[in-house]
């Protein structure tokens, strides 16, 4: 019976982190233990030739990125020798002018990325509590409808927020061909103001999911005592919902930053035709597009623009699964 | 340097910005309860604003035009205006007394707006639209309040005041009229409002907490629902609209960008569909199909299901299902063609890899570190694994050395099959070794007379055994003569621009992401299933492959059905990898890149618009089937 107990006990805690590893209970088998052991040794052999398959691609291009463009063009990059290995790519790469500057673009990912993570982090949070602990009418159809909007295709968006962007929103009213501003003509278009606002408005559906999960799930007996003595929603939210949420709302930073880092998309739409806006992926892909010249260049490109996601997801990998599972597993 | 500040400051202005509105409006109504005349006053200098915001932000009003203080001053006034007004009504019980207070303030109110109405605006009347609109108003307002059973009066002042503006400003000659129409236009709705506002009286204490209790979740769902229909909603339907347009959105031309899309051969090209019966893949699928249905049948004879997970008809039914849609999109060409042939290959290809890996890894040593490796790729941007992969693919001149790792193994194995030395011997007898195994299984499954799992085994042993054959004979392809000189040259394959394949070759950059992705959530629920299952089926001596089939995937099929939904949707969309490495050339094209490049590019807003649509439409089934989850979540 204690056995029985742990070892669910066991699973209920790993469930929450699928990369820990698990030890198996010990099929001991008398006479065929040897041909047993030999035939379990078939699919971890083929899980570490997925492995390598997988770090193939990153390890060649790793290689690479440290070969100067003659040894590049010259053999491929397993026949690499110590001696050819150069930062120079690198340097190119990270200097602070030049045709192949990676620099600025660096700046305006870090301009799009980090707003688009804390404004919808905030508006989320507040709408997320409110599906989740006040009561009003047409609560659950809300609910319904803003998580139905997670699987829209951001396209459909894209053309009407760019036109936004560019001159404003209007409203004509029907038959009577008159015109009434709503929104002013900011000028934001080709501004990474224009990329990092769409993004933090695709990002809500998703965020308003995810939080919700997690603050529904808070204990009742805490928002009882809190009513109790006097609070009401706002200092409950702000003194209690809040501190108590930190995990969740870490899982949805790391995920959104992420995505909005790595997005292309949004960013080529909204500023693709100004250069001093663009992000690093769209940097990158116009590096890849005028072929030949800087294609030495590609590998150490990629990885500085890769940098930032890896540094976040080696060190931050528990809550950037958490996000994953709670956005997809409902629990 | 000075960008970082710039970036800075904004930052800083856009969030605390929202803070402090958001903050203020949840103190404005703590007010509510127990300080009624405070919060009168910011509640009504609040609205104050939002309507001078409103003149001076169309540029109705004298002196809105130019700064800043030009801009401000008037929503300021009416504020402090208003302020005024609500201090006083919350402080008079009397109803006569605020029915009076409320009409002389807004009458004033009207013809100040009046007066300050720009020459440029003031209407010259045109009295049937006046009462055109104010019969359609009253008659809106009206009918919604008798539907909601509630008072009717208070919908027909509404009705009244929405009617008159439409009607006489809307309506209206703007320009033509003067400073007297300007302030009867301006002092009617005011008047009416202030009759609405007069006759009802100070709420009472219950009223004032309710009212408290019910701003909040207007207050805290407020901000989230205006970004959610600004940025998504409101531009989703105008997709539509714009779709229904012409290329400059000037005239409706109704569903013709939508024909136009279907006309047009390169999105949807199905004029070649016998060719699919020319392809081999096409002969081995139908093979299969064939022979798992026979197998089938039988098996319905002993357990009365055709199909069954794990059974042996259900392998050859995947795998020969796979080769006939391969067959047809190989033939079928086009951009919705090439969407729906990344659908079907990416998200089974991901699920089943990642399946594997969760139940290969599951207690593996080093587990760890396999996943790790396996999911990394979904913290690396898709413009950067599509150079990375480029790089994979590269392609060079036959003369020349292969830097590439997909053609210098082609390449190499080509040597290999050519050459007689000591490393063609080896990988001749590695090769022989594998069909050696497989002929071992198949050995062993006639001899037990398991006829129904000699298909796919015997399957792979004829390839291998093909691949030997051409091996140790004509050779492999990677290396071939050439044709002038005889003399033996390389022949690498083009992955990115040889068509129809080079689709296929594409779709490896999203596995190799996507994998990592379904590995996390499948690894997760296999976690979840309850040890005591598997230790009951073990004690009843099922093998291990009966307890996956029969006992851990059933378990899971929820969470494998949330896996190739979300990837279903993420494959539809997919962009980046095609735009990079080759922007829709050598019929790569898909619907996304297609839509950016129609809309953003040729500047044809109506059949980019379409696309988008397109591809909206395709995921609502998708929506449906969420939708349908979460109700049954709850």
């Amino acid at each position: 019976m204690s056995e029985l107990t742990k070892a669910s006990g066991t699973t209920a805690v790993r469930a929450d982190d699928p990369l820990a590893p698990k030890q198996h209970a010990q099929t001991a088998g008398g006479t065929g233990r040897r041909i047993y052991s030999l035939l379990r040794g078939i699919p971890s052999w083929m899980l570490w030739v997925l492995v390598v398959i997988w770090s193939l691609p990153t390890v060649g291009l790793a290689v690479n990125s440290l070969r100067a463009r003659d040894a590049q063009r010259r053999t491929g990059w397993w026949k690499v020798s110590p001696d050819e290995l150069t930062l120079a790519n690198y340097e190119t790469v990270l200097s602070a002018s030049g045709t192949a500057s990676l620099t600025d673009s660096l700046l305006n990912s870090f301009a799009i990325a980090i707003p688009a993570t804390i404004i919808p982090i905030a508006i989320a949070a507040f709408a997320a509590y409110a599906f989740a602990w006040i009561d009003f009418k047409g609560r659950y159809w809300l609910f319904i409808f803003t998580v139905s909007l997670l699987a829209i295709p951001l396209q459909v968006a894209l053309i009407p927020l760019l036109q936004l962007w560019v001159s404003g929103a209007h409203l004509t009213i029907p038959f009577i061909d008159k015109t009434i501003t709503l929104v002013p003509d900011f000028d934001l278009a080709g501004t990474t103001t224009a990329v990092w606002l769409t993004h933090a408005g695709f990002a809500l559906p998703f965020a308003i999911f995810l939080l919700h999960n997690y603050i529904s799930q808070l204990p009742r007996d805490l928002f009882e005592a809190a009513r109790i003595d006097g609070a009401g929603h706002f200092v409950t939210f702000w003194r209690l919902v809040l501190p108590l949420s930190i995990p969740v709302l870490a899982a949805f930073a790391i995920f959104q930053f992420l995505w909005t880092w790595n997005d292309y998309l949004v960013a080529n739409t909204m500023a693709g035709a100004n250069p001093n806006a663009i992000p690093t992926t769209i940097r990158i892909a116009n590096l890849a597009g005028d072929f030949g010249r800087n294609e030495h260049l590609l590998p150490a490109a990629a990885f500085v623009q890769a940098f930032v996601p890896i540094v976040v997801f080696f060190a931050l990998q528990r809550y950037f699964v958490r996000g994953i599972l709670a956005g997809s597993v409902k629990g | 340097m000075g960008k970082v500040i710039s970036t800075l400051v904004t930052v800083v202005v856009a969030v605390s910005a929202s803070a402090v509105l958001w903050i203020g409006a949840n103190l404005l109504f703590n007010q509510a309860r127990d300080h009624w005349s405070r919060f009168s006053a910011l509640a009504w200098g609040a609205v104050g604003f939002f309507v001078g915001l409103l003149l001076s932000g169309n540029r109705v009003t004298l002196a809105s035009e130019g700064g800043f203080v030009n801009w401000v001053w008037l929503p300021l006034v009416l504020a402090l205006v208003t302020a005024g007004i609500g201090v006083a009504l919350s402080a008079i019980d009397g109803a006569s007394q605020r029915l009076t207070l409320a009409l002389v303030a807004s009458a004033l109110i009207g013809i100040g707006i009046g007066l300050l109405i720009r020459p440029e605006v003031q209407p010259g009347v045109d009295l049937s639209a006046v009462a055109i609109w104010l019969a359609i108003g009253l008659a809106i307002g009206g009918g919604i309040q008798t539907l909601r059973r509630a008072p009717i009066e208070t919908g027909l002042l509404y009705g009244a005041v929405i009617g008159w503006l439409l009607g006489y400003w809307g309506g209206a000659d703007l320009g033509a009229g003067s400073m007297a129409t300007a302030v009867v236009g301006a002092l009617v709705p005011a008047v009416v409002l202030g009759v609405r506002i007069g006759r009802s009286p100070n709420l009472t204490t219950v009223q004032r907490t309710v009212l408290e209790q019910k701003s909040r979740s207007w207050i805290f769902l407020g901000p989230a629902m205006l970004f959610i229909f600004a940025a998504l909603v409101v531009p989703a339907i105008r997709t539509i609209y714009l779709s229904l347009l012409d290329r400059t959105s000037q005239s409706w031309v109704g569903l013709d960008n939508y024909q136009a899309i279907f006309a047009n051969t390169n999105s949807w090209n199905i004029s070649n569909w016998s060719n699919m019966f020319g392809s081999t893949l096409f002969y081995i699928g139908a093979i299969l199909v064939m022979l798992a249905l026979i197998v089938g049948l039988q098996q319905r004879r002993q357990t009365g299901k055709m199909v069954e997970l794990g059974g042996p008809s259900a392998g050859p039914l995947i795998v020969g299902g796979l080769l006939l849609t391969f067959a047809a999109f190989t033939a079928l060409r086009g951009t919705i063609i090439n969407n729906l042939w990344w659908v079907v290959t990416v998200t089974f290809a991901s699920t089943a890899i990642g399946l594997a890996v969760a139940v290969l890894a599951d207690g593996a040593r080093l587990e760890r570190v396999a996943k790790s490796i396996i999911f990394m790729p979904m913290a690396i941007s898709l413009v950067g694994a599509s150079v990375i992969w480029r790089f994979m693919y590269v392609t060079r001149d036959s003369s020349l050395e292969q830097t590439g790792v997909m053609n210098a193994v082609w390449v190499g194995l080509g040597r290999l099959s050519t050459g007689s030395g000591i490393p063609t011997i080896l990988v001749g007898v590695l090769i022989a070794a594998v069909l050696a195994g497989i002929g071992t299984i198949l050995a062993r499954n006639l001899v037990r007379r398991e006829w129904a799992r000699l298909i796919l085994p015997g399957l792979a042993f004829f390839l291998v055994g093909w691949f030997l054959w051409r091996y140790l004979g004509a050779g492999i392809g990677g290396q071939r003569p050439n044709p002038v000189t005889g003399e033996i040259q390389a022949n690498p394959i083009a992955f990115v621009q040889e068509g129809p394949f080079n689709n296929f070759w594409l779709m490896v950059i999203l596995i190799w992401i996507q994998t990592g992705f379904a590995m996390v959530i499948l690894s997760a629920a296999i976690r979840a299933v309850p040890e005591e299952f598997i230790e009951a089926a073990r004690v009843d001596g099922a093998t291990q492959s009966q307890i996956f089939w029969r006992i851990i995937l059933p378990q899971i099929s929820t969470t494998i059905g949330v896996v190739v939904t979300t990837l279903i949707v993420l494959v539809m969309k997919v962009y980046d990898i095609v735009k990079v490495v080759t922007n829709g050339n050598f019929g790569t094209q898909v619907l996304a890149n297609d839509m950016f490049n129609t809309a953003f590019i040729s500047r044809e807003t109506g059949r980019g618009a379409a696309l988008a649509v397109l591809i909206l439409v395709s995921v609502l089934p998708v929506m449906y089937l969420n939708i349908r989850r979460m109700q049954e979540d709850r």
